[in-house]
């Protein structure tokens, strides 16, 4: 086997878990914290790459200064959402949640269709997307290393509020404790409402960056829902900090098929779902 | 031959030790209380002899045949009922129906039998004239009852009562004792863990005390309650005590 | 005696299915045929949806209805590809190839619930369709798919029929078949409903463990209940393949045929007979609504019908029709 090729695929893998990991953390925290199976979360990632792509076209926003304001939007969005129907359901059956959220998604997705069409819209022309570096016989573009390092530090980020800030210990004693012993009412709702938001803002994020690496169409969020939620379940539900392990086993995966087999990148689906499968059943069998 | 024999059953999750090296035999028509403090490793043994879970070492024996190895669902064909601590009602079902689920699957009979004996154990257990109440609408002693006569309804020769008392008053606790006499009388064996000592006195012919996984005591209600051993392990010792 | 009631009512609306076409035609003349093809549309919506029901009426939430359609779908493209037989064996395989996809599938899910379980059903779909895109492409025409014989030939004179009239033929047969399906997915699910196989699917649906002790061989009716569930999907592929007039991956296998065997039943009302095909004509209908009065963009408009149908009917149509009965009676 290539020794280059292996490792050109482990590091490629390794860079695209970084967004992987950032899209199913806003999951994994909606599930894990409010109770909500969102199935509109891909959508939220849509809006974010979408939003990007418009900052660029109209003002010529780099999509790096679109992070900042990409992130209060969907901040904005998620907790509207939240408060006009989300809050209804926290304590619907599972099926409701699927359902309503499924609704918010063709929603979301239709109006995205209608503002911007169905092609593929990207943010080509900024200077730095065509530098890359050699290591080794090893290539590494710069923008899907930022892209990495950024959505890592996001990542870091949340975590090091959930466990370090008041804030975080709220949001992980409402998911420890749905009655709520020594929190009131109120207080939860809010907490669920920042973290849906939160959950919403961190898709967006993730949404600037495939804006950059990739072509994105409208349609890509449903996508992007399923993966998630493959990977949140991979991790074990409520399981944030499994989030990183899970998205780097299946980048890996996807990439070192991609790279090594013959026509592979038409199997990075499979492969992604075949490993999920896979470990569910497996583990399954095992707690048995 | 006893009905229920268990040799050195053990169950462990992880590094601990939730019943270690438990044997006791339970003679046809007997009562049989299992108690202890919290924590003693209990209900996890029922839940061993139901087949909810599989233990990490020892046997189960009903009437001589090894049942070890058996799911749930075959255990309750050979004639083990279960009632559970927390009543777990099929809530969106009405009594009859519950009630139905045992008589179908449990004794395995056609659908108009099962409607009669259903009807035999909501008389016996006092719920018929709520038999088209959802089971959701029950009152606590009336989820009990119910939680009683499904597992009745399965025709079971031995029946393990996880605290049916739980929750219940004085007065309806004293209703529970009167029913499972009656259960009793009608031929089935009965295995019960309880908390409430005045019910253990009451009904049990023999009593298995475990305290931190393993048997410490058996005998009568009288004997047991004079062991030194149980006595520290109800109270505590006087290092827990400071 | 309620199932007989119901047998008598099927029997009466069967009747009814057969002389529809006729009678659309009677009265819309041209417009007819697109009021057939809403009827199958919503027939084999209905199809989709009920059988989904009958699996999920034992807790299994499936995401894989899709992988059932494609496997009938692309059984018959293959055998009536390779093969000189008679087109219409093409559905005793599909509902064999269905079966067994189920039974394979049925049965290494056992152990798993809720989400999990539907997530592991999705994933098993989408590495079926990339396996029926990475076969010989001979065999099953790769990314392209293949060409699939119509099952009708409506017969005309040239000249003497216009063309609407030979369109109407064409969707009048098809419906006949998609109306013959559904009335047999219906005493399928009505059988269910007053065997006893209705309380063991409830019992482990609602509580697995206390299912098993009270004797339930939970593993069995659970992979029952996905045999029942897959077989009229599989045969509805096979019709659809034939209607259609071709199969691929990407169309056949299409997620979005998972998402509405279970968005349907949702609507119009879990774990019944009724309620899937309630809204499966409620949501059919409401689409072509939609379709012809914005055009584009018209989904957006069904999207906030979900959303409000689960904020104001959360039981689905259903649900409702029970609320409604129960202030009627109390008002009496």
């Amino acid at each position: 086997m290539d020794l280059t090729l292996l490792l050109q695929g482990i590091l490629s893998g390794i860079l695209a878990s970084g967004l992987y990991a950032l899209v199913s953390v806003g999951l994994a925290l909606a599930i894990g914290v409010i109770g909500i199976v969102n199935f509109a979360h891909g959508e939220f990632f849509m809006v974010g790459a979408f939003l990007a792509y418009q900052l660029f076209i109209s003002f010529g926003f780099d999509p790096v200064l679109s992070l900042f304001f990409v992130a209060p939007a969907l901040f904005i969005l998620g907790a509207l959402i939240y408060r006009s129907s989300i809050q209804f359901v926290l304590k619907a059956p599972e099926l409701n949640q699927m359902l309503l959220t499924f609704g918010i998604g063709i929603i979301l997705q239709n109006l995205a269709l209608v503002i911007w069409g169905g092609d593929p819209r990207s943010i080509s022309n900024v200077p730095y997307r065509s530098i890359g570096y050699q290591v080794g016989g090893v290539s590494i573009g710069l923008v899907p290393l930022a892209s990495f390092l950024i959505s890592i530090f996001i990542v870091a980020g949340l975590y090091f509020v959930l466990l370090k800030t008041p804030l975080g210990r709220a949001m992980r004693a409402v998911a420890q404790n749905r009655t709520g012993a020594s929190l009131v009412g109120l207080e939860v709702n809010r907490i669920y409402l920042l973290a849906f938001a939160l959950s919403a803002a961190l898709a967006g994020l993730g949404g600037v960056m495939i804006a950059v690496i990739q072509s994105p169409t409208p349609v890509v969020g449903f996508a992007f829902t399923l993966k998630a939620f493959a990977i949140v379940v991979l991790a074990g539900l409520g399981n944030i900090r499994g989030i990183l392990g899970a998205s780097l086993l299946v980048a890996l995966a996807e990439s070192l098929v991609a790279t090594l087999v013959p026509d592979g990148d038409s199997l990075r689906n499979a492969v992604f779902f075949a490993i999920i499968f896979v470990v569910l059943i497996v583990r399954s069998r095992r707690q048995a | 031959m006893s009905l229920l024999k268990v040799s050195r059953l053990s169950k462990q999750f992880g590094g601990l030790n939730a019943v270690q090296n438990l044997s006791f035999s339970v003679e046809e028509g007997m009562i049989f209380a299992i108690i202890g403090p919290n924590g003693a490793g209990k209900t996890t043994t029922l839940n061993m002899l139901s087949g909810l879970l599989t233990p990490t070492s020892g046997t189960i024996a009903l009437n001589g045949q090894d049942i070890t190895q058996l799911t749930a669902a075959a255990r309750c064909h050979l004639g083990l009922g279960r009632a559970f601590q927390v009543v777990q009602p099929f809530p969106e079902m009405t009594v009859e129906e519950n009630v139905m689920v045992g008589a179908l699957f449990g004794a395995r009979q056609s659908k108009q039998l099962a409607l009669n004996q259903t009807h035999a154990v909501l008389e016996q257990t006092g719920l018929l004239r709520l038999k088209d109440t959802s089971a959701d609408d029950l009152t606590l002693l009336q989820e009990k009852r119910l939680e009683i006569a499904r597992a009745l309804a399965t025709h079971p020769s031995l029946l393990l009562l996880d605290e049916v008392m739980a929750g219940l008053r004085p007065k309806e606790a004293q209703e529970a004792v009167e029913l499972i006499k009656t259960v009793n009388t009608s031929g089935v064996t009965i295995i019960f863990i309880e908390h409430v000592m005045p019910v253990v006195r009451d009904l049990a012919d023999q009593v298995l005390v475990m305290d931190y996984g393993t048997p410490i005591a058996e005998g009568s209600y009288h004997e047991v309650t004079q062991n030194p051993q149980v006595i520290q392990a109800y109270l505590g010792t006087d290092e827990d005590a400071a | 005696m309620k199932l007989r009631m119901n047998l008598v009512l099927l029997a009466l609306a069967a009747v009814l299915l057969f002389f529809l076409p006729d009678l659309l035609k009677l009265f819309f003349d041209k417009a007819s045929v697109s009021y057939l093809s809403l009827l199958i549309n919503a027939t084999s919506l209905a199809i989709l949806a009920l059988s989904w029901d009958i699996l999920a009426r034992t807790g299994q939430l499936s995401l894989a209805h899709a992988a059932f359609f494609g496997a009938g779908a692309y059984s018959t493209a293959i055998l009536v590809k390779q093969t000189d037989v008679s087109l219409w064996l093409g559905l005793p395989l599909a509902a064999l190839s269905a079966v067994l996809l189920a039974l394979l599938l049925g049965s290494v899910t056992l152990q798993l619930r809720g989400i999990y379980f539907a997530i592991a059903t999705l994933s098993f779909a989408e590495v079926l369709k990339a396996v029926i895109q990475k076969l010989p492409s001979s065999l099953a025409g790769g990314a392209a798919g293949i060409n699939v014989e119509p099952l009708f030939r409506p017969q005309f004179i040239a000249g003497e029929m216009e063309r609407w009239e030979i369109a109407f033929l064409r969707n009048e047969s098809y419906f006949l078949l998609y109306a013959g399906l559904l009335l047999a997915t219906i005493v399928l699910s009505l059988l269910i409903e007053s065997s006893s196989l209705s309380y063991a699917f409830s019992a482990i649906r609602t509580n697995e463990e206390v299912a098993a002790v009270m004797g339930v061989k939970a593993a069995r009716f659970k992979l029952l209940a996905f045999v029942l569930s897959s077989m009229p999907v599989g045969i509805l592929g096979a019709i659809q393949a034939h209607r259609i007039g071709s199969v691929s991956p990407d169309e056949t296998f299409n997620v979005g045929t998972t998402v509405l065997a279970l968005v349907t039943p949702i609507f119009g009302g879990l774990y019944t007979s009724l309620g899937p095909i309630l809204g499966a004509l409620g949501l059919a209908s409401i689409e072509e609504f939609l379709r012809r009065t914005f055009s584009e963009g018209y989904l957006i408009g069904y999207g906030i019908v979900l959303v409000l149908s689960i904020l104001f009917m959360p039981k689905g149509i259903m649900g409702l029709l029970r609320s409604l009965r129960k202030a009627q009676r109390e008002s009496l």
